[in-house]
């Protein structure tokens, strides 16, 4: 684009004596002039002036030079001339009134939310022009007046942003985190229905639900189900979080309706809100076949998958997929992972996983290869298939195992016996749960041990004893789990293939259990976990529902229970020990 | 994201709730619900009830912030999650 300038008047510098001096008569080269210059509004400097005099028809005068001028746009506005004529040079212009062209130009727009450049919709204007004066000053004003009356319309809320701009939000990584923190604070005010504005005097009292019946039988407290995630998937896994006693978290095998949708899944659960969604989800590639709260790590959600792979979730980040996994290797498990237990104190602690090969390794934080691994082998030959694994409270370095041939063995991590021990027989069919005596008191029994299995029965057993000391026989199908009560010393819970819960106290009586119920559904209960406190038992089934009961009366312990149970113990021992003479080994501890 | 377009979805699903609005730092709906001019007026009035709240809050002691506001009418229940950035509206019939 080329400027039309009309020189009025012409002054120059002079660098001796410092002044401006006007000139009178200037002529221009027409050279000099179509040359590029620097302009600013009504100024065209050129470089170096030198002498005051300048010569007409200097080839290559330096000047520096202000001029008055007016901006003159050719009719034509797409070619526009230097009008360096000689006749408007040699005479002088008078300055007269010219029609100045008011342009406004509002600050830029400074925008907050996007993150990219935007292509400017308004046209904000550049005040400097390095080359050349960018021409369309009419056409500036109108734009300008155009966003003007924008701005005044819209007021408040202010401008609208475009689909695409909501889509570039969306998914924003800090979009993204704000949803999930404030999504699950809102979900719970939502849920707590709590209507502080009741009126006891106008109106009938109603029943207030939710309030749970503690009665001396089990009853229903809570169903745990999600659409998406928990449907047509079986419950592999239970654990309570040591932490916080009503967060639980369940493990998910894989939904074989659904290809595309990630094979393992754990949900934790929240047992203190009304709300029916989960707290976190956590999902990976392979089907989570045991999931537990990592002990001393709060935050840490550790799962076993049917790939052999170990991997650790955890609730700050907000992403659903694993942040450690175990590779794939033989130097870790390539089995699946049916036992995962964080063993040790604080300071000292290790995560024990071992899998249906025998393998048993164990690792600390962070995961990547074990430090220590050994095969379970039974009398160096046969490798034990483990199904389940227990440690007895207290103890880091003994623990039970019991493997799919129906065998249930001790064994040792470290010392001179490290490795299987002994071996327990008396299970026909594959062990599936096992559980060391845990409740605390006056007297001690963790010696007791009770597993389960696809016999239909559950069988008591001491590590003082290789044959069981009791079987418990009035189930109708496979049993899948069983666990001991963490706070009353005769109590334990199983649940079976029919729906089944039972709950059973020995010193009540060994015969039937104390109590039972069948869930909705009667679909197959795989997994039982008593919460730490002994008042709520988690069912979870193959349907994908977690069913949570509330023992109420049962499962309080009194003072006399402890004593009740030594003598318990010592009935059946009697017992047996009339009913077999052979083949009773007492096994030295 | 399609979670999150999913997870609104199960909000707008839940007993009593009547609509849900994401608006950004200056007020202006990213997601609704709700139609065009309610939405609005929801957004911009709970925008400027929000900072209101968020400075008492922070002038009655500086180092507190507002983390939920709850207003409860006859009518209805309107929730506000507020952040830094966006703020989560949700407004209830908490009777039915």
């Amino acid at each position: 684009m080329r400027v039309c300038v009309q020189i009025l008047r012409q002054f120059c510098f002079n660098s001796a004596t410092k002044r401006i001096v006007e000139i009178p008569d200037l002529q221009w080269e027409k050279s000099q002039l179509n040359r590029n210059v620097a302009c600013r509004f009504f100024f065209i400097w050129f470089p170096d002036l030198t002498e005051l005099k300048l010569p007409v028809s200097d080839p290559n005068p330096s000047l520096c030079v202000c001029v008055l001028l007016t901006l003159q746009w050719d009719t034509d506005p797409s070619v526009l001339q230097l009008q360096s004529d000689s006749e408007l040079g040699r005479k002088m212009q008078r300055l007269g009134a010219t029609k100045i062209t008011q342009v406004d130009f509002l600050p830029r727009e400074v925008v907050l939310y996007c993150k990219e450049t935007q292509t400017p919709i308004t046209g904000t204007e550049e005040e400097d022009d390095e080359e050349i004066i960018d021409l369309e000053p009419a056409l500036e004003s109108d734009q300008q007046e155009e966003v003007d009356n924008k701005e005044t319309r819209e007021g408040y809320p202010g401008r609208e942003l475009t689909e695409e701009e909501k889509q570039q939000i969306l998914k924003s990584e800090e979009f993204l985190s704000f949803f999930d923190c404030s999504i699950r604070v809102m979900e719970r005010a939502l849920a707590e229905q709590s209507d502080i504005f009741f009126d006891y005097s106008g109106r009938d009292l109603e029943d207030k639900d939710g309030e749970l019946q503690g009665g001396s039988s089990l009853s229903l407290s809570r169903l745990f189900y999600d659409e998406h995630w928990s449907k047509h998937r079986v419950i592999t896994c239970l654990d309570w979080s040591p932490q916080y006693p009503e967060l639980l978290v369940a493990s998910y095998n894989n939904n074989e309706d659904a290809p595309h949708e990630p094979d393992g899944v754990a949900l934790v659960w929240n047992m203190k809100f009304k709300k029916n969604t989960p707290e976190y989800v956590f999902h990976c590639q392979s089907p989570v076949v045991a999931v537990g709260f990592a002990r001393f790590h709060p935050n840490l959600v550790v799962g076993g998958t049917y790939s052999g792979q170990i991997v650790l979730w955890d609730n700050r980040s907000h992403r659903r997929t694993p942040v450690q996994r175990t590779p794939l290797s033989a130097a870790a498990h390539t089995h699946p992972v049916y036992c995962v237990n964080v063993v040790g104190t604080q300071n000292a602690n290790n995560l024990i996983t071992v899998s249906t090969d025998g393998r048993m390794c164990s690792w600390t934080q962070p995961i990547s290869t074990p430090w220590d691994f050994m095969e379970l082998v039974y009398n160096k030959s046969k490798p034990v298939a483990v199904t389940g694994m227990a440690f007895p409270t207290g103890d880091v370095n003994n623990y039970v195992v019991g493997s799919e041939e129906g065998t249930v063995y001790t064994a040792s991590r470290h010392g001179s016996k490290a490795g299987i021990c002994e071996m327990f027989e008396g299970h026909q069919g594959p062990v599936t749960g096992l559980s060391c005596h845990n409740a605390v008191g006056p007297v001690d029994f963790s010696h007791l041990f009770v597993t389960s299995s696809f016999d239909w029965t559950v069988k008591l057993w001491s590590t003082k004893h290789n044959k069981p000391l009791y079987s418990f026989e009035d189930n109708a199908d496979y049993i899948y789990d069983v666990m001991w009560s963490p706070v009353h010393p005769a109590l334990f819970a199983a649940v079976d293939g029919m729906g089944r819960l039972d709950l059973w106290n020995l010193n009540s009586d060994t015969e039937v259990p104390t109590a039972s119920v069948t869930v909705e559904g009667a679909s197959a209960l795989n997994r039982v976990r008593w919460a730490s406190g002994g008042k709520e038992v988690a069912v979870g089934d193959s349907e994908g529902r977690l069913w949570i009961y509330d023992a109420g009366e049962l499962a309080v312990p009194h003072s006399e229970d402890w004593a009740r149970f030594a003598r318990t113990l010592m009935e059946i021992k009697a017992n047996r020990g009339d009913a077999e003479e052979e083949g009773l080994v007492e096994l030295t501890p | 994201q399609a979670e999150v377009e999913e997870t609104l979805k199960r909000i707008q699903t839940h007993k009593g709730v009547i609509g849900t609005i994401v608006v950004n730092a200056e007020g202006i709906p990213i997601r609704t619900t709700l139609d065009n001019s309610t939405t609005v007026q929801y957004a911009g009035l709970l925008h400027q009830l929000t900072m209101k709240a968020r400075s008492t809050v922070r002038d009655i002691d500086p180092q507190n912030d507002l983390t939920f506001l709850r207003i409860r009418s006859k009518k209805h229940e309107i929730m506000v999650a507020p952040d830094k950035e966006y703020m989560l509206i949700v407004i209830q019939n908490p009777s039915e």
